[in-house]
Parts: C-alpha cells; structure tokens; sequence
C-alpha cells in the first residue's frame, strides 16, 4: 500500500504535520492550482500500514486518517512491479 | 462496512473552513459506527441547524436536517415511534445548548436511547461568531468584544445532573479516544452523550490568538486533564487551575431507560 494525500480534498490546515510519530507530513511550500498548499511526503513507506495494512486486515495507527478534517488521507493499491524505496528505520 | 463507506463520497469535499474540528468529529463517530455492524438502513441521523449540523449531510444513512435546536426533539419522535432504529444526534454547543437546552436536559431526564455526540466549539459558527452558552469567560466573540462575562455551561455536568446513562468529553485532539468514547455511547442503552470540543478556526480562533488551526488544537491538548488526575488533585487538596477542562469517562450508569430495542 502506499501513503497518498487527495489533492482534490485537502485544504492544507497542516494539523497532519503535527501529528504522525514518524513526522512522514511535512509543510509544503508550493500552491497547487487551487491555491493550496499541500503537505509534503517525507518517506510515506516508512507508515506502518504501508506494510501491514494486508498482513493485519485493518488499518493501523491511522491517527491522521481520523484526525485529517477533510478525508483527504489514504492508502492506495501499488501497481505490480511498482518501483519503490524501502526505508529501514533503526 | 467500512467508516469510509458510511461517507456519501459524492458529497465530499464538505463545506467546512480549512482545519474545522468538525470534519475530525465526524470521522470518530463513522469509525465507531463501523465497529457496531449496524445496518445503513437501521441507522438515523439527527441534526438540527449550525456548522456542525450539516454533519449528517455526508453521511449515507437516511438523516434529518431539522430547525435550530430541535435535533433531540426529532431524534425522540424517531426512537419512539421505532424502537428498533438506531438514532444518532449530531449537534452544536448553540443548537443543543442554548435554543435547544430543554431539549436536552429533559432527554436525559427521559433516559431516551440516544448517542448525541455535540461538537463544541464554543461558539455560533455559522452565523458569524457570536458567543454561545458554552464561550469560555473573557473569550472574544461578536457579542462580547471586551471578552465574555457569562460563566459557561458544563455539557457534561449538565447531562450527568440531568440522567444520562452515559457521558464523557474528549477533543479533536484525542481521536482514538474520542472513537472508543463514541463506541461505548452507541453500545449503551439510554442517553448517551459526547461532548468534543472542536477548534473553530474562523470564528473562534481568528478572535482569540490561535493564528494557526494547530495552536488551537494545542491549547485544547494542553488544557484538557484526565478525570483520573482530577479526582487525584481533589483528594490531595490540591488546586486546579480554573482554565483546565476534564476529559475522560465521566459517567456510566443504568438508570431506567426509554425507547431501548425490544
Ligand atoms: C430559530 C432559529 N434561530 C436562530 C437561527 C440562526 N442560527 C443558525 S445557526 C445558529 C448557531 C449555531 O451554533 P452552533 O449550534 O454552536 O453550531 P456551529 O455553527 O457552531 O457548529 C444560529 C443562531 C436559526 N437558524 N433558527
Ligand atoms: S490534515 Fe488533511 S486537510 Fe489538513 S493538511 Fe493534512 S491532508 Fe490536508
Ligand atoms: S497512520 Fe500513523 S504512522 Fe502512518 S502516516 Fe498516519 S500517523 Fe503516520
Ligand atoms: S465557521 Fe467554524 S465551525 Fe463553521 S465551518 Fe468554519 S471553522 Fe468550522
Ligand atoms: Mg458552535
């Protein structure tokens, strides 16, 4: 699975960036084409569910799906052979 | 089903300001639902006029949207006439506190089988930010430009003196506890309410000194104590600050109830 941000839903209120244990959100910089800036990414495969989410069949931490006021969090299918990075965290 | 198949995904983006609480609350009430395994059909929600009335609008159950303050009026009409629904209210500090106040205290003292979760944020959000029951002393609202003078309601307090079965507070901040708080309201019989306080970035905030939607948040995280350390404080003789609010549990019981399935 892979941690994504519904561009079309976020309102960029950041209350993501303060709430991940792993601090993944990070503020952005940028406006999109509505004028909103949207969190950055930093090493999304580092969430949990990334991994776990099949494995348990439920979604787990997921304290800024429940916390984001706009739906906008999610995880979405990988395509096959999608390349991605693995991050290993000590 | 799952909390986000209880969305009406068509609806969404909602209505709310950037960073409202209100979208938080939601999402608890829907991730609790979820672990009932109720029926979409069997299920209703209640609201009746404000911000955080407009909740049912995003959820696929059958709703009403009803005149400001009469959600539990409503919601009573409901559970009576069909015991076997299962009837959630949604609500505001104004509408269930203030035009909806008797409602409110005389569904506790009826113990009606009930979840009424009511987002407070302390405020009249959808008229503009005037002060509502529950606007904390000295706080700037549209109506008290040189801060509130009014001592505010306790929801809780209320609900407990007045016969809910069940009562507890969280805020936008406590998520997962405010899930379980929700979950324990939906599995007791009787009124169950849940107070969560919501930062209101637009018309509370903005008046008050939160610049950002997180200082807001913040300051509800950092002024909300646990009812267990409250009780210790009071049994040490000690002081709590006077801006402190307790969260946590604070009621459960098995007073005779009304409407419960048959
Ligand atoms: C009978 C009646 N009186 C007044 C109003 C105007 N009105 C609409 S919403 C509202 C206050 C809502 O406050 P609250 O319930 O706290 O909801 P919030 O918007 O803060 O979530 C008022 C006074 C109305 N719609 N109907
Ligand atoms: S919490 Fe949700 S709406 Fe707010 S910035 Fe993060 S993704 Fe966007
Ligand atoms: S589910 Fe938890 S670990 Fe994963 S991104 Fe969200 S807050 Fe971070
Ligand atoms: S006015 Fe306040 S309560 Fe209403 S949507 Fe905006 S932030 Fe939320
Ligand atoms: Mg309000």
């Amino acid at each position: 699975m892979k941690l994504a941000i519904d561009e079309t839903r976020c309102k960029g209120c950041n209350l993501c960036t303060k709430v991940c244990p792993y601090k993944i959100f990070k503020e952005g910089k940028k406006a999109n084409r509505k004028g909103i800036i949207i969190p950055e990414l930093d090493r999304p495969e580092r969430c949990t569910n990334c991994r776990l989410m099949h494995l348990y069949g439920r979604t787990l931490c997921g304290v800024c799906q429940l916390t984001c006021p706009d739906q906008a969090i999610h995880w979405v299918e990988e395509l096959p052979y999608e390349p991605k990075k693995v991050a290993i965290e000590y | 089903m799952s909390y986000e198949e209880w969305y009406r995904q068509d609806r969404l983006p909602h209505i709310y300001c950037a960073g409202c609480g209100n979208g938080t609350i939601i999402n608890c009430t829907l991730a609790a639902l979820e672990q009932m395994a109720w029926k979409k059909e069997d299920t209703v929600f209640v609201s009746g006029i404000g911000c955080s009335s407009r909740a049912p609008g995003y959820i696929v159950t059958d709703s009403l949207h009803t005149t400001h303050g009469r959600a539990i009026a409503f919601a009573t009409g409901v559970k009576l006439a069909n015991p076997d629904l299962h009837v959630v209210v949604i609500t505001g500090d104004g509408d269930l506190a203030a035009i909806g106040g008797n409602h409110f205290i005389h569904a506790c003292r009826r113990n009606i089988d009930l979840t009424v979760v009511c987002m407070n944020n302390q405020i009249y959000g959808m008229t503009g930010g005037q002060g509502s029951p529950t606007t904390p002393l000295g706080c700037l609202s549209t109506t008290t430009p040189y801060g509130c003078v009014e001592t505010p309601f306790d929801l809780c307090d209320l609900a407990i003196a007045a016969g809910a079965n069940y009562v507890s507070r969280w805020t936008s901040y406590h998520v997962k506890e405010l899930e379980k708080a929700v979950l324990a309201g939906l599995q007791t019989p009787g009124f169950s309410f849940i107070e969560a306080l919501v930062q209101c970035p637009t018309a509370f905030g903005r008046r008050n000194k939160f610049k950002q939607v997180a200082d807001q948040v913040e300051y509800l995280r950092s002024h909300s104590m646990l009812k267990a350390k409250r009780d210790r404080l009071l049994e040490q003789g000690e002081h709590i600050p006077g801006d402190m609010f307790v969260v946590g549990e604070l009621e459960r019981r098995n007073r005779p109830a009304l409407g419960v399935k048959r």
